[in-house]
């Protein structure tokens, strides 16, 4: 189960952890939905965006090969995903392989997806690698999305702590019981364990709704504010969501 | 004087219908050290949560200050009774544990730097300054046990009452829990089935037995009598 | 491909989805807190880190295959549909923001995939299927696993008609492609959540309670079976008799217009100026808010004595 890097953030203080976490979330979001809304084949536009995540991974002080290392993954899932259009989208030929052939309408939507993919991903990177989660969890309420949403997201990271623990648990226990069974009989002891999982999880939230209730909670999570917006920051964060928004409107208005 | 909390016959049955408590009577007052004994399934949890006002009773009645526990006096009286639950991750659910200790604060009209100077005073008194960015998964079994009574001590509650609070604890970690105990001013109620807890920690006996008050004498007198350790199933010798 | 990453969406679709999506998660709070009440932020906290476990566990399907859990139909069934959809999303968003699976862009429609169709239109087949059939241990079984394949599948054909709208895939091999896979997800998802709601409903029945559908639901039930019938025949008799009318109307809307790629591609219009996705963008908001209101209905009779 790898969850465990949730809590593997950089320690290493810079000036991007200087920054807000809710500054880092909004340049973050800004500079993804900026590449990703780019048109097709706006190459340069893609530079611009490229280079930016760049500078703000550097000045995060994140080693390349951390941002390498943390991008492989997924980049890895969207060239699977994206290799398809180079033969699925109908074209001028450009290349033949087999029966298969490579058109020139498809090889720019690999190329723009590709792009658009490697410039968002790296600004993700940049806010995982650089904000632990009670920050982001922070940066999203002051964002205004639902409390609910927040509030539910606050208490499932302790939750999902304690479940991961009970739920290794009880597959150690299923698993000394039923040592090399096939896969029929490890498919049902499984079920069992996800819906004792389910049902504890509940049992342990009606107990912490009760523990909360002892010390006065009303229904509402009353939260700390860790507010540290200062001049320089908001300066940052303005120049940065203006040089993208330049970026990204150029790409439709030039053509 | 007044006793801090006064239980008179108090009766609780469970949803299902078993009765957890019958007709318990309890009185005790502000500096008493009382000590609840009583084999799983006596009612001691039960009987914890009626002093917090987290169940209410069905039958009798229950006092905490003077304030009879209802309805509209139940906010008041929790936060009189600091309730430590047998479980501390039930307890510790938020990310940090700055925001677990500072809960109590903020919910009972402590300002946001108030309750955060309190929260952080509290991790200091007890060790876990250090600690307080952190989350509880990342803390020892002990810390954790700590950092649940922390987030109840932060509101100053006039009774302590614990549930099984070396439940699950090394020889280290519940020494230095002892050690805590016996430092506090708070009064304190223990339910335990830990009989060198109790004789550590407090002057007073009470064992419940099948939802009842079977028992209730100085502590040494108790752990003496051995017919009554063992009637009730208390008795920790494995010799025989 | 359940979460699209970030990257194959087009502008339009980003901000289409986006909307539609907030628009109905801002619903979903306002229901939900009023099903659980002061108990809703336990009740979703516990949903959620329940939702992100079992999307670890690998469960083995034999052959050597495995396959995890979606959940979506599962918790609407646990939590009801407005909490389950806001569970979904809580689950998105940090996948996207903390785990890059599914892509901070594409949020905005894999939100309106997973959680509002996944789980509404999910929801609303499982209520459904139970109007029809009655309640019991049995039949909640057997309909939410029908009710997870079908969401599931839904979900594919979403995620196929959005690649196609922002101009990456044409319409049928994303859906062939997508759908297809979808398909056989759904066939595990389908048995896994009839399985654990089974194992759920022994052990602990109380977790389980939506109401029993009521009289009325079932009379609503069974008129829309009577409806859809109907509306399929004519829609058969239609194009089996004048084989160029549905091409007319499509061609009149704006939708198909003419030439042999866009047969096969009605919303593949990637050649068009910004006039023809942002359209099929506003259609796709029309649809999702028409699917929202069906949620409702089905709840209001559900609660009905």
């Amino acid at each position: 189960m790898s969850f465990h890097h949730l809590d593997q953030y950089a320690t290493v203080a810079s000036p991007v952890t200087r920054m807000p976490p809710t500054a880092r979330l909004i340049a973050v979001l800004v500079l993804a939905v900026g590449a990703a809304a780019l048109p097709l084949g706006a190459w340069r536009q893609l530079g611009v965006l490229f280079a930016l995540v760049a500078l703000l991974a550097t000045v995060a002080r994140l080693p390349a090969k951390l941002m390498l290392v943390r991008m492989t993954g997924p980049l890895g899932f969207v060239f699977l995903a994206s290799v398809g259009l180079l033969v699925l989208v109908p074209g001028d030929p450009l290349v033949r392989v087999g029966f298969l052939q490579v058109s020139d309408a498809g090889l720019l939507r690999f190329g723009s997806v590709l792009g658009r993919a490697i410039v968002a991903l790296g600004a993700a990177v940049v806010l995982v690698t650089t904000t632990s989660f009670p920050e982001l969890l922070h940066a999203l309420r002051e964002i205004r999305l639902p409390k609910v949403v927040t509030t539910a997201l606050g208490l499932a990271y302790r939750l999902l702590y304690i479940l991961v623990d009970e739920v290794e648990r009880l597959q150690r226990a299923a698993r000394s019981r039923n040592a090399g069974a096939g896969s029929a009989r490890r498919r049902r002891v499984l079920v069992g364990v996800a819906a004792a999982g389910l049902a504890r999880t509940f049992a342990r939230g009606e107990r912490t709704h009760r523990a909360m209730l002892a010390r006065g909670y009303r229904g509402d999570l009353p939260t700390l504010s860790e507010q540290r917006w200062d001049r320089r920051s908001v300066v940052a964060l303005v120049t940065l969501v203006t040089l993208v928004g330049v970026t990204t409107v150029s790409a439709y208005v030039g053509r | 004087m007044v006793p801090l909390l006064e239980i008179v016959g108090l009766g609780y049955a469970y949803p299902d219908g078993t009765a957890a408590l019958q007709d318990v009577s309890l009185a005790i007052a502000s500096g008493d050290r009382v000590a609840l004994l009583g084999p799983t399934g006596s009612g001691k949890s039960t009987l914890l949560q009626h002093a917090n006002g987290l169940l209410q009773p069905a039958d009798g009645t229950v006092v905490v200050d003077g304030i009879p526990i209802q309805d509209d006096t139940v906010r008041d009286v929790r936060r009189k009774v600091g309730l430590v639950f047998q479980d501390p991750n039930d307890q510790l659910f938020l990310p940090t544990l700055l925001e677990d200790v500072a809960f109590g604060p903020l919910n009972n009209g402590h300002s946001v730097v108030e309750a955060e100077t309190l929260a952080v005073a509290m991790l200091s008194e007890l060790g876990l300054a250090g600690a307080r960015h952190r989350a509880a998964h990342h803390l020892s079994g002990g810390e954790r046990r700590l950092a649940a009574l922390a987030t109840v001590l932060v509101s100053r509650p006039l009774l302590l009452a614990l549930d099984e609070p070396t439940g699950d604890l090394d020889a280290r970690s519940r020494r230095r829990l002892v050690h805590l105990l016996r430092q506090r001013p708070e009064t304190l109620l223990v339910a335990t089935h830990d009989l060198e807890l109790a004789r550590a920690v407090c002057g007073r006996g009470v064992v419940l037995h099948e939802g009842r008050v079977v028992t209730d004498a100085p502590l040494g007198d108790l752990l003496t009598d051995r017919d009554l350790l063992e009637r009730y199933g208390l008795a920790a010798d494995l010799s025989d | 491909m359940a979460h699209i990453p970030d990257g194959f969406l087009s502008a339009p679709v980003i901000i289409g989805t986006a909307v539609a999506s907030a628009g109905t998660l801002a619903l979903a709070a306002h229901r939900s807190r009023r099903r659980h009440e002061e108990r809703e932020a336990l009740v979703l906290g516990a949903a959620t880190a329940f939702v992100f476990a079992a999307q670890m566990l690998n469960f083995p399907l034999g052959a050597g295959t495995s396959a995890h859990l979606l959940g979506g139909v599962l918790v609407g069934a646990v939590v009801g549909p407005w909490s389950g959809m806001l569970v979904m999303f809580a689950v998105l968003l940090v996948q996207a923001l903390l785990f890059q699976d599914g892509g901070i862009s594409a949020l905005g429609a894999n939100t309106l995939n997973v959680a509002v169709i996944g789980v509404g239109v999910g929801f609303c087949v499982y209520r459904w299927l139970l109007a029809l059939w009655g309640d019991g241990v049995r039949r909640r079984v057997t309909a939410a696993s029908v009710a997870a394949f079908v969401s599931t599948g839904l979900v594919g054909v979403a995620v196929a008609i959005e690649l196609a709208l922002s101009g990456t895939v044409p319409f049928t091999p994303a859906v062939v492609a997508v759908g297809g896979g979808h398909l056989v997800v759904g066939v595990a998802e389908a048995v896994l959540t009839g399985a654990i709601l089974g194992m759920l409903m022994r052990s602990r029945p109380e977790l389980v309670t939506a109401a029993a559908p009521s009289s009325g639901m079932r009379r609503w039930a069974v008129g829309t079976v009577v409806v859809s019938a109907a509306l399929a025949v004519s829609a058969a008799y239609l194009a089996s008799a004048k084989p160029d009318a549905l091409e007319a109307a499509a061609s009149y809307l704006g939708l198909g217009a003419s030439g042999p790629v866009s047969r096969s591609a009605p919303f593949a219009e990637y050649t068009t100026p910004l006039g023809g996705p942002w359209f099929a963008a506003l259609i796709g908001v029309v649809v999702v808010f028409a699917v929202i209101w069906i949620v409702v209905k089905l709840n209001r009779a559900g609660r009905r004595p």
